[in-house]
């Protein structure tokens, strides 16, 4: 082997273990705010009673049980919140000295925020599983095998991965935790609420209606629903990312990490305080 | 003498219109301690900052342990410790975990980061409180914390940004014992402060910047030497105003009286004195002590910073005549 390409080799062992030791770092932090993690595991908890009674029972899915139409739309809101989380947590962290501190060790430029974006799907694992059994004792069922079931949750955290790096893009770009919390919360909204994630579309005005099908929430609670077999009605035609939901959501996961995760690694490493 | 372990050249920075750093030059031996010595916003963080990779500079070049800050800062990251000006250290993490995490980023590994915690915690005096969370520190430990943060990797090159500034005298008077151990052991030493007595207890050289310049520079004796010419003072037994007078006359124009005693440049040091004690006996006037002082750090001080203040007003007085 060349001389470079051993250097090369070392440098990605190095970054790997940069990555490992701030995604370490990051997992304690976490452990040791038991508020934030009491907020993070009753949310979707608080979401199954409010949209699955409150409102529930006065939304009428066709044919079927709203609140197996619902779940698969939960797990997908989570993954908006953590984003919304994580922005908020990005810009706080910029806004500490400790940012200076680690610019001036001998670290991979990228491991700090490889490390909070790995720190954030781990520490997601215990929401979603609260999220499941929630789900299960409302009666919602994967009725398609416990393989298609896995693929769908797969789905769901490639999704919470792509939608981190763009929470994380936000709380590069925001001045402070404040600002990050107000431009990361409406297009969460926005995106969450004019979707099939809790309602059915077709019963929207035209316009909002086309909205809410190509907006690739729709395409992830679609793919969710596919999988776990909760499907209600076939998709409406012509609309591409609904007909081909797990197509969609990989594909436009894959492109958002390829395209925002470098970005963000830059904009860290040169960003001052 | 070996290379510098710190060597900057003509370093300027602004921010917007704010020119934070217009020409700044220092080296500094390795092995000795560096003092850079300011006001409030003379440039001492912008410097510490460009010097240790965390600020490009828009003009000059600075080398730190052989390397360049801007093409080789990698390197000079494996080489330096930084405690900043502001704490860098995880409130939600221990100060066994804090330094941990900071060796394992340095590459010592699980085991030898562990170790050098262990020791670190032993050295700052800070066993009972390494397994407490970094939130319930005090500022002192604190500080102590952020300092043995950056001794983890056993750095050749330190930077303190104003390593006392906001500590009670127990606080500062232990920093300077961590930093005089260090220096003990080799470490070559960058620290900002804007207290000349500091400079003075710590440092082998000074560098006095003011509004991004320096403005006066060398051992703290050379800045006396420099800029202070030393004093010489004839005291009374009692305030008797005809004798002080036949003393100023002896001592010259520049003399002054304040209470019982009489004070003037003695541009000789010890050769004036010895002129001054003799001609006191021939004169017969009864004296109850005579002497010389050199002026403190802090007269040099507001000395060469005033001067510096005053230079543009006076350039552009000239240019107004011409
Ligand atoms: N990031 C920044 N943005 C704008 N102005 C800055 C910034 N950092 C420093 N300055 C300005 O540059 C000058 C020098 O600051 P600094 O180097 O922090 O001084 P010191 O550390 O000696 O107090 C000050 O006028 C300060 O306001
Ligand atoms: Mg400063």
């Amino acid at each position: 082997m060349s001389q470079s390409a051993v250097a090369a080799e070392r440098r990605l062992q190095q970054g790997m273990l940069d990555a490992y030791t701030a995604t370490r770092r990051f997992l304690i932090r976490g452990k040791r705010q038991p508020d934030v993690i009491f907020g993070s595991l009753l949310t979707p908890v608080i979401f199954v009673v409010l949209f699955g009674y409150v409102f529930g029972s006065s939304i009428v899915v066709p044919g079927g049980n709203y609140r197996s139409y619902l779940m698969p739309g939960l797990f997908a809101m989570s993954v908006l919140f953590s984003a919304a989380n994580v922005a908020v947590a990005v810009a706080t962290d910029m806004s500490e000295g400790v940012v200076d501190r680690f610019r001036t060790l001998p670290i991979a430029r990228s491991a700090i925020i490889i490390g909070r974006s790995l720190s954030t799907l781990i520490l997601g694992i215990p929401v979603l599983v609260v999220m499941i059994v929630c789900g299960l004792a409302v009666g919602w069922r994967a009725d398609q095998g416990l393989a298609n079931a896995i693929l769908a949750f797969l789905l769901f955290e490639l999704f919470a991965v792509a939608i981190g790096w763009l929470g994380i893009l936000v709380g590069l770009l925001a001045g402070s935790a404040q600002a990050a919390d107000v431009i990361i919360n409406i297009p969460i909204f926005l995106m969450g609420f004019i979707s099939s994630v809790f309602v059915d579309p077709s019963m929207m005005p035209v316009w909002l209606r086309e909205i809410a099908y190509w907006n690739p929430m729709s395409a992830l609670v679609t793919a969710g629903r596919q999988l776990f077999g909760n499907t209600i009605g076939p998709p409406p035609s012509g609309v591409w990312s609904l007909e081909h939901p797990i197509a969609t959501t990989f594909g436009l996961a894959l492109v958002i990490i390829i395209v925002v995760a470098p970005i963000c690694v830059r904009l860290y490493s040169h960003s001052t305080r | 003498m070996s290379d510098p372990a710190i060597s900057a050249h003509n370093l300027a920075r602004s921010f917007g219109s704010t020119k934070a750093l217009v020409d700044v030059s220092l080296d500094v031996a390795a092995g000795s301690v560096c003092a850079l010595l300011g006001r409030n916003g003379a440039g001492k963080t912008t410097t510490v900052r460009i010097l240790t990779t965390l600020l490009p500079a828009d003009g000059g070049r600075a080398q730190v342990a052989g390397f360049d800050v801007d093409s080789q800062a990698a390197l000079v990251r494996t080489r330096i410790g930084v405690t900043g000006q502001t704490a860098t250290m995880d409130e939600l993490l221990t100060g066994a975990e804090n330094l941990e995490t900071i060796g394992r980023f340095c590459h010592l590994g699980a085991a030898t980061s562990r170790r050098r915690a262990r020791e670190l915690l032993e050295q700052f005096d800070l066993v009972a409180a390494g397994k407490q969370l970094v939130k319930r520190y005090s500022g002192g430990m604190r500080r102590r914390l952020d300092l043995a943060a950056s001794l983890i990797h056993e750095p050749e090159v330190l930077f303190l940004d104003e390593p006392t500034t906001g500590l009670d005298p127990v606080g500062r008077a232990e920093m300077w014992t961590s930093i005089r151990s260090l220096v003990s052991a080799g470490t070559t030493v960058l620290l900002t402060t804007q207290y000349l007595d500091e400079a003075d207890r710590l440092a082998d050289t000074i560098v006095v910047i003011d509004r991004g310049l320096v403005v006066a520079e060398g051992t703290p004796e050379q800045l006396k030497a420099s800029i202070g010419r030393p004093f010489i003072r004839v005291t009374l037994p009692e305030a008797d105003a005809a004798a002080l007078e036949r003393v100023g006359r002896l001592l010259g124009a520049e003399a002054e009286v304040s209470g019982r005693s009489v004070s003037a440049p003695a541009p000789d040091g010890l050769a004036t004195l010895g002129d001054v004690v003799a001609q006191l006996g021939r004169l017969g006037v009864p004296v109850h002590e005579v002497g010389l002082e050199y002026p403190s750090l802090d007269e040099v001080f507001s000395t060469v910073t005033a001067h510096a203040g005053s230079s543009p007003r006076s350039a552009a007085a000239a240019e107004g005549v011409a």
